[in-house]
């Protein structure tokens, strides 16, 4: 125990240390795919949250991601509508959108849920690729470039990863704080026992609809940061299979754990990039790692990783790992 | 103007034909396993492509039918055999591997048939003018809706005129009892499991030939497929019924007046049902 409260913290210095630096002596190729891991990780992790403090699945996080972006893109990038409220009206479309849509879901529960958001991400999906007078169809919205703030160059690729690198940081320190508020030990109360919630006085239905909208906010703001990053937003970035990745990412890590999604994501990332330089093929090899993850290890890397921990402690010490597996 | 109309109402009659035949496996699957087939899309895209593989060979437009059918009730059985029956425990688990296969497939099905869209073309001897209503219309639409008649009319002797069908209703309703009362579930899941991909492989042939298949498809007809189930209830025949004639309509006159949202338009039958009965217009209580 005591070993473990020492090493946690050299561990995290040790890792901000690497990252920060890194535009110093990593190839642009490098930076580019750890820009890549934070705007799919802030997906990601919206699509965890709900699936470790709710315990519900949501397809539909892929429609948030593209829907502030499309947003920005419309009224901010096509018809000259100044930088950071273009970009906020962005989030707050979205967030609204996710208020009335969650009103709508989160009267049903667990496979009739994830159906839903489903069919509502598939349904704006092909909204982007049928509407071609607004939204250009297939081709989207194209040509976005980072603005300067305050005499920085977000064009320059380092300052854009540390941008990206400190939304990224501050999105996963305020997802921390809201679990260990009592809004957030609320939540899992609702996962584990709605019932009793409810009989307690809790507005479960509205504890449910409030954190849907806070996880579409964390997916808007990833899809802003791609369409600065890639300047393209189009109908693909919410395809079903971009939905069945990022689900892949977030089961992959760990969703019980607070660290899955991300260390989920970085590992696909990664491996995405380096598949798709050997094979074509590279949907079907997603698919069997992904079979292989649901068969062996449903509950993910760290949760491997955790029962291997508790063993060897067991083994050991005999003594009792008290580990906090939020 | 008028024949316009008619024009529309027959060819949304015919989507719902269509939609029928894939909607009603998938939500009696739904209904008894809980489990969403989100590889649904998938097996409809694979099916059809088998089936024009092999009328390209052939020229036999009903072994097309036939073999589409088959080799995805193959699919499927050997899926549930292998896959499904491992994580049996899990709805998520279930759910989680559907997704994976429909990337597989989907992957797959790119390919073999490549990325342009193919189509069956159906023999003249199915595919003849009629005249009815007032307007002409060709006979392979009047043929598909038949189809679909005979499925729906099959299907419902199956479900409430045999022993096994009573299991299926009781096993919607309460898996727990029927298991405890010496039924044999398993068994029934894969039955009723097979027989949804034998259904999503005959819609598949279908599609082929009334529309054309691409890469894509899967998830639009995926996307079809939900919505029924949403809107007519889980595991009602009724409501996949009535809900695949309202989609088909909307469908229909969506693609002549508003074909940028035809697609957005499905979205509204389902939000209506959602607000009003969660559960599906034939729905029972979740």
């Amino acid at each position: 125990m005591k070993a473990q409260t020492v090493r946690k913290p050299i561990l995290f210095i040790l890792l901000a240390t690497v990252l920060v630096s890194m535009p110093f002596y990593a190839s642009p190729y490098t930076i580019t795919t750890f820009i890549r891991i934070f705007y799919f990780g802030l997906l990601s992790l919206s699509v965890g949250m709900l699936i470790g403090q709710l315990g519900v699945v949501s397809m539909a996080q892929t429609a948030f991601f593209a829907m502030g972006a499309y947003v920005l893109g419309l009224i901010g990038f096509e018809r000259g509508f100044p930088s950071p409220w273009a970009d906020i009206i962005g989030i707050v479309f979205t967030l609204v959108a996710a208020f009335l849509f969650g009103m709508i879901s989160m009267r049903t529960r667990d496979m009739v849920f994830m159906m839903i958001t489903l069919a509502f991400g598939q349904v704006l999906w092909s909204l982007g690729t049928q509407n071609t007078s607004l939204l250009h169809g297939w081709l989207g919205i194209v040509g976005i470039r980072p603005h300067t703030i305050f005499g920085i160059d977000f064009n320059i690729q380092r300052n854009f990863y540390w941008a990206s690198l400190l939304i990224f940081i501050i999105c996963l320190a305020l997802y921390w704080i809201l679990i260990h508020t009592p809004f957030g030990l609320a939540l899992n109360g609702v996962r584990d026992n709605p019932r009793r919630m409810a009989s307690l006085g809790y507005p479960v239905y509205w504890l449910k609809v409030v954190f849907f909208v806070i996880s579409a906010f964390f997916a808007s703001l990833g899809g802003i940061m791609m369409f600065y990053n890639t300047g393209i937003i189009s109908p693909s970035a919410m395809h079903m299979s971009r939905t069945s990745w990022i689900l892949l990412c977030v089961i992959l890590g760990g969703a019980n754990y607070f660290w899955g999604p991300v260390i989920g994501t970085t590992i696909a990332v990664w491996f995405e990039v380096l598949v798709s330089q050997i094979t074509m093929r590279y949907n079907t090899i997603i698919g069997i790692v992904f079979v292989l993850v649901v068969l062996f290890s449903p509950s993910g890397i760290l949760g491997i990783a955790n029962s291997w921990w508790k063993r060897k402690n067991r083994k050991s010490k005999n003594q009792i790992n008290t580990t906090q597996n939020v | 103007m008028n024949m316009q109309i008619t024009m529309f109402i027959l060819n949304g009659i015919t989507q719902a034909a269509l939609l029928f035949i894939l909607g009603s496996g998938l939500t009696l699957a739904f209904g008894l396993m809980r489990v969403v087939n989100l590889s649904h899309g998938a097996f409809y895209l694979l099916g059809g492509y088998i089936g024009y593989s092999v009328f390209q060979y052939t020229q036999n437009w009903w072994l097309a039918l036939l073999s589409g059918a088959i080799s995805i009730a193959l699919v499927g059985f050997l899926f549930e055999r292998f896959m499904l029956v491992r994580v049996r425990n899990s709805n998520l688990g279930q759910t989680l591997l559907t997704i994976a296969l429909s990337m597989i497939i989907a992957d797959i099905c790119l390919a073999v048939w490549g990325g342009t869209a193919l189509k069956i073309k159906v023999p003249v001897s199915l595919n003849f003018p009629v005249k009815l209503f007032g307007v002409t219309y060709p006979s392979f639409r009047y043929f598909l809706i038949l189809i679909s008649i005979i499925i729906g009319v099959a299907l419902y002797l199956i479900l409430y005129k045999t022993k096994i069908g009573a299991g299926v209703r009781a096993g919607v309703d309460d898996r727990e009892t029927v298991d405890a009362l010496g039924i044999n579930i398993r068994a029934i899941y894969s039955l009723v499991f097979v027989l949804s991909c034998f259904l999503v492989g005959i819609a598949g042939v279908l599609g082929a030939t009334y529309l054309n298949l691409s890469p894509g498809a899967d998830t639009q007809i995926l996307t079809y497929a939900l919505v029924i189930v949403i809107v007519g209830g889980m595991g009602s025949l009724s409501g996949a019924i009535v809900s695949s004639l309202i989609l088909g309509q909307i469908i229909s006159f969506s693609r002549g007046y508003l074909p940028e949202y035809s697609m957005f338009l499905i979205f509204i039958p389902m939000v209506i049902v959602l607000a009003i009965r969660p559960q599906g217009l034939f729905g029972r209580k979740l």
